[in-house]
């Protein structure tokens, strides 16, 4: 990344600016904490397989939530920001209407410890397969299907 | 790693002088950052209650960097002018929006962006130079635009800095968050990022 600006840029811009304070990030008790990359990859595979599962309905977003007694600012949250953490009784309740294991949705959600091995990668392969724009393929049909099975079998 | 030629404006003779912009925060920064900056830093917090001290006062930057300068999600940027560290940034590129218009989109965050002590006027009156904000959030900026996201960014701002990022760049506030510290989230469209770029 380089920067091609003028001097008079820079000119402007720091009078504008002035003395104000510029201070911006969490403190460092959260950033210690911050979810781990394994969460987010989960929760991506999460959010995708909310939003094909819908689309696979013919359900927008709000037909879902309504569908499932959450917000649907909820879903769209799940289906767009992996870094978003759920609540646990929204996922609870999605799973539901889902007909998938909850603790396996709340697995993939990050809400309680991972204790399926194969689930995590099983995720990762449905993720990397998925696209959530376009209409589902037969491929994406098939992967879905793949993919539920793997959330309601039994460990 | 690049250098990008930036300005800052010297309060002492109220002249600008050239700086520079690296997009890569090295050991050599870190060492400025620990030699000169937090000496500073602490004989200021001295004696001063908690809450009454910087908030990003207690920030170890070698730790920052040492957790993620390895991550291709993360950038870091150094801000050197005349020998001396005057700022670091580390922002991010794998989180999306919130304001409506464009959520869900993906946006450059801002993890954590701060000015050396003698460039804050609660610190050292008049400061020594002026303008590292807006240069960050320049950078920010530009690099949400090579990574095709649009200009758009994000952050949570420290309580002090709030009207900076309201009034004086053009973010849109989007009000505090329990999920970090209650501190208020800030989003900048791809529009406002077009208005700050011209200076606007």
């Amino acid at each position: 990344m380089k920067l091609n600006y003028p001097k008079e840029w820079f000119e402007k811009s720091a009078l504008i600016e002035g003395d104000d304070e510029i201070g911006a990030g969490v403190p460092p008790v959260n950033w210690c904490a911050r979810e781990d990359e394994a969460s987010v990859e989960s929760r991506i595979a999460l959010g995708q397989f909310v939003e094909l599962w819908r689309r696979d309905k013919g359900w927008n977003a709000e037909r879902l939530a309504n569908e499932a007694g959450i917000d649907t600012g909820e879903v769209l949250e799940l289906e767009k920001d992996p870094h978003h953490e759920p609540e646990p009784d929204a996922v609870y309740k999605l799973a539901n209407v889902f007909g998938v294991s909850s603790r396996k949705m709340m697995e993939l959600a990050g809400l309680v410890q991972n204790r399926n091995p194969y689930l995590r990668e099983e995720a990762i392969r449905f993720a990397a397969q998925a696209d959530s724009i376009s209409k589902l393929t037969d491929a994406e049909q098939q992967s879905l299907e793949a993919f539920v099975s793997a959330l309601t079998l039994t460990n | 790693m690049n250098e990008s030629i930036v300005y800052l404006h010297k309060a002492e003779n109220n002249t600008f002088v050239e700086a520079s912009l690296f997009d890569q925060v090295t050991d050599e920064h870190l060492a400025m950052w620990s030699n000169e900056w937090v000496p500073v830093m602490k004989k200021h917090v001295g004696d001063l209650k908690l809450e009454n001290a910087p908030e990003d006062s207690h920030w170890d930057w070698k730790k920052k960097l040492a957790e993620v300068g390895h991550l291709l999600s993360y950038q870091s940027f150094a801000l050197i002018c005349e020998g001396d560290l005057q700022g670091l940034m580390i922002v991010s590129n794998v989180r999306s929006a919130k304001i409506q218009e464009q959520f869900g989109k993906p946006i450059v965050y801002v993890e954590f962006v701060s000015t050396a002590p003698w460039n804050r006027v609660e610190i050292n009156k008049p400061v020594k130079y002026r303008g590292a904000g807006r240069i960050f959030i320049l950078a920010a900026i530009e690099s949400s635009r090579e990574m095709g996201y649009g200009g758009r960014v994000g952050l949570h701002s420290l309580p002090q800095a709030e009207r900076f990022y309201e009034s004086k760049c053009g973010f849109k506030r989007l009000g505090p968050e329990s999920t970090h510290q209650n501190l208020c989230y800030f989003e900048m469209t791809s529009s406002q990022a077009d208005l700050f770029c011209q200076n606007m």
